[in-house]
C-alpha cells in the first residue's frame, strides 16, 4: 500500500478513482490486476512524494505542522480512469486552501493512501490513516462500493466523514450522524427531475412505452426501480426489463432484445463505458427512442467520442455539477482547474472539490478540530459551494435534486432546475442516430 | 424466426471475433503445452500500437494490424528466447509464473505510456451495419469475423502444408523424434511462439474497434481466450474457430431467450461441461500422452 503524504502544492496526475459515475465499469476484464496498476502508482506516488513532499515537514497530528487530511482512493483499478479527475478536484482544493493561509493558520497536507477500488483494502486504509497515520481530518474516497466501509469505519472513530461521491440510498440508513454527502442529490433522487418534466408533457405526446436496462451496481439499478415505478404511475408500460453484469462488454444482442420490444423510451442506468457501447449497437440497429436517459455515462468525457458527438443529441442523463453555473466560485474552480491541468474539469472533480469546500467550511467555522462539533455545525448549516448551497437532513443526505441535463449542440447542457439551467429548450423528440 | 436469425447472426459474429481473440493462445497453448499467461497483454499490446497507428497516422486498424504484427513477432521471439525457453528447461511449470510476471510488466507498461483512460478507434465502420430485411450485420464485427476466417485458414494451411507447419506439429507431439530427423524443438518454439504473438495484431485490431479498452483488459480476454482453447481442444486451430463460435452463439441465445445477466457465465459453463464430458476438447482426439515425454 502507498502513502504518500505531500503540502498539495504540487499538483500531481496520477490515476484516481471518481464516482458520481464509477463504480462498475464494463469494459472487458476490469476485474482484475489491481496488484500491478497499484505498484505502479506507488513508484509515481512515491516520486511525488519526494518532489511535493519536501515543504511538508512535521509529521501528522502535530499541532504546529500541516493539518493533514487523510483519504484512500483508487489510485489503479477498475475506477482509476475516471477517478483521476476526482484526486485533481483534491489537490487544487488543497493548493487553493494553502495559498490562501490553510486551515486553523496551518498548511493543508493530504495523506493518500490507494485501494485499487477493493473495499476491503478501502477499510484497511482508513482504519490505518485513523489510528496509525493519526490524521486530523478526512475525506471520501470515491463510489458506493468504497464509501461505504469507509463511512462505517470513521462512524466507529468519531471522524467527521464528507464524501464526494456514493449517494446510494443504504449509505444513509446506518443512523450514522457524522456522514456528509457533498452532492447536491442522491441516487434516490436522481429521477426528480426528469419525472418533473415528463410529467409536464401534455399526455398525448408523452410515451406509452418504456425499456429499463440497467448494470448491476449500487449508484445505478435503484435510480432505475424509482423511475420504473414512478413512470409506471404515469401510465407507462414497460415493454423490457433487464440488468446486466458489469463485466458485459458486448451489447448487440441486448439492444437487439430492446429493439423487438419497440420501447418509445429507454432508461438506461449506466455508469461506465457501458453508456457509449450500448449506444453504439443501437446505432447499428438504427434504432432511436423519443426518450433516451442514461445516468451517468453521458457525463464522461470519452462518451462523446465513442458514440459520435452528433449521436448525443437529446441524451438526458443526471449531473451533479455544471461548469456553467453561477455558484461562488465555479468560474474559478474551472478556470484555475483548466490551467492547472490542462483540460476542463469533469464532474468528479467538482465532487471533490466540493467535498473540500464543506470540510473547510466546517473547520473555519468552528475554529478547531473536533470531529462532534465540526459534524454538528454542518448538520445546522448551509454551506455555499460551487454545487450551489448544501444543507443536509439528519442522516447526512443533502436537501434538494441533482441536475437534469441533456445534450444539445455538442454540449452537455442543464435544463432543470431553472435556477441553474444553462438551457431552456428541450430537445423533444430525440433525433435519429447519424452514422 | 427473425429473433432466431438475428441472434444466430450475432452469435456466430461475435463467436468469430472471440476465435481471432485466441489464435495465439491455441498455438502456444495447443501446440505447444505452453500456459503463456501474458497472451492477454500481448493482445492488448496489439491493440495499443493500432490505436497509436490510427491516432497518429490515420491508419484503419486493420491496416494497421499487417504492420504491428512485425514488433510483435519480434517480441515474441525475445521473450521465448530470453524467457519461456529457459525456465522450460528447467521446470515448465515456472513459464506460467514467468509469463504471468511479463503480462504485470507489460500492463504496468501500457498504463505508464497511455493511462489508464479509456480508449478506442472509431473507423467509419465501427457504428455501422448491413441490413438484410428485418436482419441486421453490424460491419465491424463482420470485418472481424472476415479476418478470423482469414487468419484461421492461413495458420492451417501454415500448419498442414508447410515444412514448418510439419516440423510444429512433430515437435509438439514427439519431440525426441523430431529431434532425430534434424527437428530442433527449441528453434520450433521460437517460431511457434513468434507466430503467436504476431497473430495477436489482428485480435488486438478488431478489439480497438469493438471495445473500449485500458490496460487491464487483459485480464477479461485471458479468460475468455483459454475458454475458448479449452473448449476447441488443445492445438486445434479449426477447433478454436468453431468453440468461439459456439460460444458466441450460446451467450447470443442466452441474452435473447434466458436472461442478460447468464449470457456472462456462459464461458464458465461451458468450460465446466466440456471438462467433464469431454476433456480433451470438443474438437480434438484423444492421444496417447506418453510418446513424447
Amino acid at each position: 500500500m502507498s502513502a504518500h503524504r505531500c503540502a498539495a502544492t504540487t499538483p500531481r496526475l496520477t490515476t484516481l478513482p471518481g464516482e458520481g459515475r464509477c463504480a462498475g465499469r464494463n469494459s472487458p476484464g476490469r476485474t482484475g490486476r489491481r496488484g500491478l496498476l497499484r505498484a505502479v502508482a506507488v513508484i509515481a506516488a512515491m516520486a511525488t512524494a519526494l518532489v511535493g513532499c519536501a515543504a511538508a515537514g512535521a509529521s501528522s497530528g502535530s499541532s504546529s505542522g500541516p493539518l493533514t487530511i487523510g483519504m484512500s482512493l483508487p489510485l489503479t483499478g477498475p475506477a482509476a480512469d475516471v477517478a483521476k479527475s476526482g484526486y485533481q478536484g483534491y489537490q487544487l482544493w488543497a493548493a487553493q486552501v494553502n495559498a490562501n493561509g490553510g486551515l486553523l493558520g496551518r498548511k493543508v497536507a493530504l495523506n493518500v493512501l490507494d485501494d485499487g477500488f477493493d473495499p476491503n483494502q478501502t477499510g484497511t486504509d482508513y482504519t490505518r490513516l485513523i489510528s496509525q497515520e493519526k490524521v486530523d481530518l478526512l475525506l471520501g474516497t470515491f463510489s458506493s462500493l468504497l464509501n461505504a466501509p469507509a463511512s462505517a469505519i470513521a462512524a466507529r472513530q468519531r471522524m467527521l466523514y464528507v464524501e464526494p461521491s456514493g449517494g446510494t440510498a443504504s449509505l444513509f440508513t446506518r443512523g450514522f450522524t457524522n456522514l456528509f454527502f457533498a452532492q447536491p442529490g442522491t441516487t434516490e433522487t436522481l429521477p426528480n427531475l426528469f419525472i418533473q418534466w415528463f410529467s409536464s408533457l401534455p399526455s398525448d405526446q408523452r410515451p406509452k412505452t418504456a425499456a429499463y436496462l440497467t448494470q448491476d451496481d449500487p449508484s445505478a439499478s435503484p435510480a432505475v426501480e424509482i423511475f420504473k415505478s414512478r413512470l409506471q404511475a404515469l401510465g407507462v408500460t414497460k415493454v423490457y426489463d433487464q440488468s446486466y453484469d458489469p463485466s458485459t462488454s458486448n451489447f448487440d444482442s441486448i439492444a437487439a432484445s430492446v429493439v423487438r420490444s419497440q420501447p418509445q423510451m429507454i432508461i438506461q442506468g449506466a455508469v461506465g463505458n457501458d453508456g457509449a457501447a450500448f449506444v453504439r449497437s443501437l446505432e447499428k440497429l438504427d434504432f432511436s427512442p423519443k426518450i433516451f436517459f442514461q445516468t451517468n455515462s453521458p457525463a464522461d468525457d470519452t462518451y462523446p467520442d465513442t458514440v459520435g458527438m452528433r449521436n448525443t443529441e437529446g441524451v438526458f442523463s443526471s449531473e451533479a455539477w455544471s461548469p456553467t453555473a453561477s455558484y461562488g466560485g465555479n468560474a474559478d474552480f474551472v478556470s484555475t482547474y483548466t490551467q492547472m491541468f490542462g483540460s476542463p474539469p469533469t464532474e468528479d472533480a467538482a465532487n471533490s472539490y466540493t467535498a473540500g469546500q464543506v470540510l473547510a467550511a466546517a473547520v473555519r467555522a468552528v475554529g478547531r478540530v473536533d470531529q462532534n462539533a465540526l459534524a454538528d455545525w454542518l448538520h445546522a448549516n448551509t454551506v455555499n459551494t460551487i454545487v450551489g448551497p448544501l444543507k443536509w437532513g439528519s442522516t447526512g443526505v443533502p436537501v434538494g435534486d441533482g441536475l437534469l441535463a441533456q445534450w444539445q449542440n455538442g454540449t452537455l447542457q442543464v435544463i432543470a432546475p431553472k435556477s441553474t439551467a444553462t438551457s431552456d429548450t428541450v430537445v423533444y423528440p430525440k433525433p435519429g442516430w447519424s452514422n | 424466426m427473425i429473433d432466431l436469425g438475428q441472434a444466430l447472426i450475432f452469435g456466430v459474429l461475435i463467436g468469430g471475433v472471440y476465435a481471432l481473440m485466441a489464435t495465439g493462445l491455441s498455438l502456444t497453448f495447443g501446440v505447444m503445452k505452453i500456459v503463456n499467461m501474458a497472451q492477454g497483454a500481448f493482445l492488448i499490446t496489439s491493440t495499443y500500437l493500432c490505436f497509436a497507428l490510427w491516432q497518429h497516422f490515420g491508419l484503419d486498424p486493420v491496416l494497421a494490424a499487417f504492420l504491428v504484427m512485425l514488433p510483435m513477432a519480434a517480441l515474441g521471439l525475445v521473450v521465448y528466447k530470453l524467457v519461456v525457453e529457459r525456465l522450460e528447461r528447467i521446470d515448465p511449470g515456472l513459464t506460467i509464473v514467468a509469463t504471468f510476471a511479463l503480462a504485470l510488466v507489460a500492463e504496468a507498461f501500457l498504463a505508464l505510456i497511455w493511462g489508464p483512460d479509456q480508449r478506442e478507434t472509431n473507423p467509419v465502420y465501427s457504428n455501422q451495419a448491413i441490413h438484410l430485411g428485418p436482419l441486421v450485420i453490424p460491419l465491424a464485427q463482420f470485418y472481424a469475423w472476415l479476418l478470423a476466417i482469414v487468419i484461421t485458414v492461413a495458420l492451417q494451411v501454415a500448419i498442414k502444408r508447410t515444412w514448418l507447419g510439419h516440423a510444429i506439429t512433430a515437435a509438439s507431439e514427439n519431440p525426441e523424434g523430431a529431434r532425430l530427423v534434424g527437428v530442433e524443438p527449441a528453434r520450433v518454439g521460437a517460431w511457434i511462439f513468434a507466430i503467436a504473438t504476431a497473430s495477436t495484431a489482428f485480435g488486438g485490431a478488431a478489439l480497438s474497434f469493438l471495445y473500449q479498452f485500458t490496460p487491464d483488459t487483459q485480464d477479461f480476454w485471458l479468460g475468455l481466450t483459454l475458454s475458448v482453447v479449452i473448449v476447441g481442444g488443445l492445438g486445434s486451430v479449426p477447433g478454436a474457430f468453431a468453440a468461439g463460435v459456439m460460444l458466441g452463439v450460446t451467450e447470443s441465445l442466452t441474452t435473447t431467450y434466458l436472461s442478460v445477466r447468464w449470457a456472462t457465465a456462459v464461458p464458465t459453463l461451458l468450460v465446466l461441461v466440456v471438462l467433464t464430458v469431454r476433456p480433451q476438447g470438443l474438437f480434438t482426439r484423444m492421444t496417447r500422452q506418453d510418446v513424447g515425454s
